[in-house]
């Protein structure tokens, strides 16, 4: 079946190369712009040195570790070229368009963990299996188990993960009314996020003027979703979003924040949610560990030491990526050999020391240093100890082909309508259906 | 001198032939089909299916009104301030380069900088727009999320983009204006209003089409503006989809979320939507002139 | 001023070529901006005033952005005057997106594609707006008709189509598909349907002057302004052309645009540095048009040179 419609196109464009009736003309014009484009091959040809391009979407942070220039002193005839994309609704079309295209592609390309069923499912022939290159037991069974297909092959080596804690004001929480101690607070909404809903309620009674207790509710949503068993799909890849449990139960908690006026009504990574750090307008915000350098970077000195961090309600995963090594790539073996070190425990250290990007590897976590500035700025919470805790108990999501488009839909139509537009929650779940079937094409 | 015509366009059709209309053919075939962006050789025939089920949806017939409802409060303006701006940029001016320059600034600054910009003049909370609203004692207004309110903050993006572009393209035609017709209309006494309209407007019709076809066009294809204005999945256009244009629907469904088939479904709908526009409009001034 | 020269020897000649009927010079009326002769009065200084500030305010938010830090930048109100870190950033900006390369290219890219538009488009404008040819109306239809389709999709198939002639990554993939426009094409034709009297033609050709000749000496005089303007548009659509650009070229060897996509990288993307960026990449152009302005706007200009 692929073989076959691959042929068909390349027999349109030989068509489009007869209509165009321009052989002449177009070969003439390729040696007009060859002078800019001669220097374009990237590899060094003949002197023995290999170049190897890794295909990232920018958050990695490689870069500013110094991981490149490491491995490239401990690799001489290896130099290491970083092609960044940095909005992932464009990396991910990109890449997908070269992959199959069989041309253009990185040594190593970077895929997101909303996309990495995507590219299990319907990619996986054009990556090479890097299951059989490392000792496996090293990750996260759960992060292993997202980027394998069905038939054992692993198309992707975990980079850094996304466990969730409450990032939280302190001096909010104080002038609420409320427990400050992270212990305390961590027990009082265990398990459940009703019980951290059911706080929020008792802040706003006391709220200081002009703040609110969270950010948003779809922050809420996201957090509570993600620490169930069960997502939009079934293994199988069934739909069963509007069925699920999951679903129905993360809906809920988040309705119980937007129809309240607990909620700041803010959209995460929006300007006006980076104002909203740097003024203190809410109190706490459901925060992956690499979250914790944004909040410390937009909140500016005047958050210094008021920040705390306490565990979750319940364990949960939001982020994360992979290393695939396609099989167009010309320095494969290389390619695989720098796949793995920059996903070994030691480098991912690291990248967690410079940007807090959470290491997907557990064996990492037992000597994991934050920057000492991080820590002072979070009141010295043991911020490693509270995410670590949290990656090892995160429940194995499925995350389904459509995942991302599915949950746009339930927190940016969904959710978003009842808590900006006023709509009912009713009136946004008919919305987020109808998105979603539109999504689904049903 | 028979066959110059044909080597004159040539250059332009076997370039453009090549790598614009070809690959846009192919989305017609694309529009056939049932086809994932992620996999691409797996196409299977679908027939007319794609156009249907776009007939049936709602998120199209919601873009394309708000299309037309952005198109119209968008080009209007911009035109008329355009051509205005170009007759001003015609008199005698001191350091008309500069003038002239800071026109197409806009169009040439970072459209992410300028976005950056409108978002934070028309952001809910401490924005200047909803500060300034307040001093009038008019309640603030998540422009974001309304329906009126957000085609109103696009369109002004797009005013402030095109408006400068628009009036080169005016001022250019309005220098190949003999001066013999100044001449004799000053000599009949009319003036500068009536010069403006007695002349410039009538000799300047065909840069006027021009620029009325391809605005619309450009608004009918308008994604730039709104899916940056819609920050975070800003290819939604909003909660309410209050302004995801036709061109932002097809960008979501194709770009964000992969449907490839039904995303050139939407983009060949449009073509067919223009088309008919134009035979409507060949129709009814056919209509009047025989009338006439 | 010898740019303004050219034309205005032209112009003399073109005078008393009219004089002298039936001479070998090609009779064309005197054209004149329209109210060309009319100095601007004050009002017109003060609305120009403000539509200058409108068009500016957003590049000059992009500078004071760029002076900042981005912990400012996150707070409110935002900053409305420079800082002390423009050139911390900008220096920043160009070594991070290694901006060096990146405008060689864009010069490289945009200027072709410049030439290659405005040659072309006037070239087929005209034989659309002046010559008879068979299909003519037809071939202008499909021109228009193209227009009208979305090109974001068609990027799919135009990057397995470059894929397949092996060129990925490289320059002449982001230069081929827009060496020539629908849009260009019918600008130039609707600007020489008015500007270009047809009689003129046909003195010329009365006078037995081949088509390129007709062209050279007839059809570019004529249509200068037009492709002054058209070639500046050009340029900065190609200049600031992004999304195919993007998927078709790497950082080793990219465009402006595409170079400045590695900026602001990290879970924490520095804004002020992504504003530097942004203002690294815009200035270039605008101080072309400043420098290059007279010559540019000569050619729009033409027409106002009085003899």
């Amino acid at each position: 079946m692929r073989a076959r419609t691959r042929t068909g196109r390349r027999k349109v464009v030989v068509l489009a190369a007869v209509a165009s009736l321009g052989a002449g003309l177009l070969a003439g014009c390729a040696e007009d712009s060859g002078g800019g484009s001669s220097n374009s091959d990237g590899g060094d040809g003949g002197s023995g040195k290999t170049t190897l391009s890794i295909g990232t979407f920018g958050v990695f942070g490689y870069k500013q570790a110094g991981l490149y220039d490491e491995y490239m002193k401990l690799n001489p005839d290896v130099s290491i070229k970083e092609n960044v994309t940095t909005r992932t609704d464009v990396y991910w079309p990109k890449t997908l368009t070269r992959l199959q295209a069989g041309a253009g592609t990185d040594d190593i390309q970077a895929i997101e963990i909303m996309n990495v069923t995507e590219a299990v499912e319907t990619q996986a022939d054009k990556f090479v299996d890097l299951g059989k290159e490392v000792d496996k037991s090293q990750w996260l069974d759960w992060k292993n188990a997202q980027a394998t297909t069905k038939d054992g092959k692993q198309i992707g080596l975990g980079t850094d993960v996304g466990p969730m804690a409450i990032c939280y004001r302190k001096d909010l929480f104080e002038k609420a009314g409320l427990e400050t101690d992270r212990t305390k607070l961590a027990e009082q909404w265990k398990g459940d996020w009703g019980k951290y809903v059911d706080l929020g309620k008792q802040y706003m009674e006391k709220a200081p003027r002009g703040t609110k207790f969270v950010d948003s509710a779809s922050s809420v949503y996201n957090a509570a979703l993600g620490g169930e068993p069960e997502r939009y799909y079934e293994t199988d890849g069934t739909v069963i979003w509007d069925k699920s449990d999951s679903v129905k139960k993360a809906w809920d908690v988040a309705m119980e924040v937007a129809t309240s006026d607990m909620s700041a009504k803010l959209k995460q990574f929006d300007k006006p949610w980076d104002q909203g750090y740097s003024n203190g307008t809410f109190a706490t915000v459901a925060c992956p560990a690499w979250m914790i350098g944004y909040i410390q970077e937009k909140s500016g000195a005047s958050g210094k030491g008021k920040w705390d961090v306490a565990a979750a309600p319940t364990a949960a995963n939001w982020g994360g990526a992979f290393l695939g090594v396609p099989t167009a790539s010309k320095n494969q073996k290389e390619a695989v050999k720098l796949a793995k070190w920059l996903t070994a425990p030691e480098q991912q250290a690291k990248v967690f020391a410079k940007q807090a990007s959470f290491p997907s590897t557990p064996s990492a976590y037992a000597d994991l240093k934050p920057a000492a500035a991080t820590s002072a700025y979070f009141s010295n919470a043991p911020i490693t100890e509270i995410f670590s805790k949290s990656a090892e108990t995160i429940p194995s999501q499925y995350f389904g082909i459509k995942d991302q488009p599915i949950n746009t839909a339930l927190t940016d139509i969904g959710i978003l309508q009842v808590e900006q537009k006023g709509k009912s929650p009713e009136e946004g779940w008919d919305a987020a259906t109808k998105e979603i079937k539109d999504v689904l094409g049903q | 001198m028979k066959a110059s015509p044909y080597a004159f366009i040539s250059p332009f059709f076997i370039f453009f032939g090549a790598f614009s209309l070809v690959p846009l053919l192919y989305t017609a075939w694309y529009s056939l089909h049932n086809v994932q962006l992620s996999d691409l050789d797996n196409q299977t025939w679908a027939g007319l299916d794609n156009y249907q089920n776009l007939l049936s949806s709602d998120f199209f017939w919601n873009s394309l009104w708000v299309t037309l409802v952005i198109g119209v409060i968008s080009t209007v303006p911009q035109l008329i301030m355009a051509i205005g701006l170009a007759h001003l940029l015609n008199y005698k001016l001191r350091g008309s380069t500069v003038w002239r320059v800071v026109m197409l600034t806009p169009y040439a600054t970072s459209v992410a900088a300028a976005t950056l910009v409108f978002v934070l003049l028309y952001s809910w909370d401490g924005g200047m727009i909803n500060w300034l609203l307040d001093f009038v004692g008019v309640d603030p207004i998540n422009w974001r999320e309304s329906d009126w309110g957000s085609k109103f903050a696009v369109s002004t993006i797009v005013i402030w983009r095109w408006t400068g572009y628009n009036a080169l393209i005016y001022l250019a035609a309005m220098q190949a204006i003999p001066a013999d017709l100044y001449e004799s209309a000053s000599l009949d006494g009319a003036n500068r209003w009536q010069q403006f309209r007695h002349v410039t407007v009538p000799q300047l019709r065909p840069t006027i089409l021009f620029t009325v076809v391809v605005s619309t066009i450009g608004a009918t294809q308008l994604f730039g503006e709104p899916l940056l204005f819609g920050g975070v999945s800003g290819s939604k256009g909003g909660s309410g989809h209050d302004y995801q244009t036709l061109g932002l629907y097809m960008y979501d469904q194709g770009w964000v979320i992969g449907n490839l088939g039904k995303a050139s479904a939407i983009a060949w709908s449009m073509f067919l939507i223009l088309l008919l526009i134009a035979v409507i409009n060949l129709l009814v001034s056919r209509r009047l002139r025989k009338s006439q | 001023m010898t740019t303004s020269e050219v034309p205005l020897t032209q112009e003399k000649e073109q005078e008393k070529g009219a004089k002298a009927k039936g001479d070998r010079g090609f009779r064309r009326p005197r054209m004149l901006g329209a109210g060309k002769q009319l100095h601007a009065g004050p009002v017109t200084y003060v609305v120009l005033t403000v539509f200058a500030l409108v068009s500016l305010a957003p590049l000059v938010w992009t500078a004071i952005a760029a002076s900042r830090t981005d912990q400012r930048l996150a707070q409110t109100p935002p900053p409305l005057w420079f800082g002390g870190n423009l050139f911390n950033n900008l220096e920043r900006a160009w070594e991070e997106a290694s901006l060096g390369t990146a405008m060689f290219n864009t010069t490289l890219v945009a200027t072709t594609i410049t030439v290659g538009t405005v040659l072309f488009s006037t070239l087929a404008g005209f034989a659309f707006a002046k010559l008879r040819f068979k299909f003519s109306s037809a071939l202008l239809l499909l021109t228009i008709g193209t227009m009208m389709i979305p090109p974001q999709l068609a990027i799919v198939p135009l990057y397995l189509w470059m894929a397949d002639l092996g060129w990925s990554n490289q320059l002449q993939t982001v230069i081929l598909p827009t060496l020539c426009t629908a849009f260009g094409t019918f600008f130039m034709r609707q600007y020489l349907v008015q500007a270009l009297p047809t009689e003129l033609i046909e003195a010329a050709r009365v006078d037995g002057a081949s088509s390129l000749r007709i062209v050279w000496h007839v059809v570019f005089p004529a249509a200068r302004p037009a492709m002054a303007v058209l070639g500046l548009l050009t340029f900065v659509f190609a200049w600031n052309d992004f999304l195919w650009p993007i998927i078709a070229l790497n950082q080793d060897n990219p465009t402006v645009q595409v170079a400045l996509n590695a900026l602001g990288t990290g879970y924490v993307p520095d804004q002020s540095v992504i504003m530097a960026g942004a203002l690294l990449g815009t200035l270039p152009l605008l101080i072309a048009f400043l420098l290059f302005g007279k010559q540019i706007v000569g050619g729009i200009m033409q027409g106002a040179i009085k003899g």
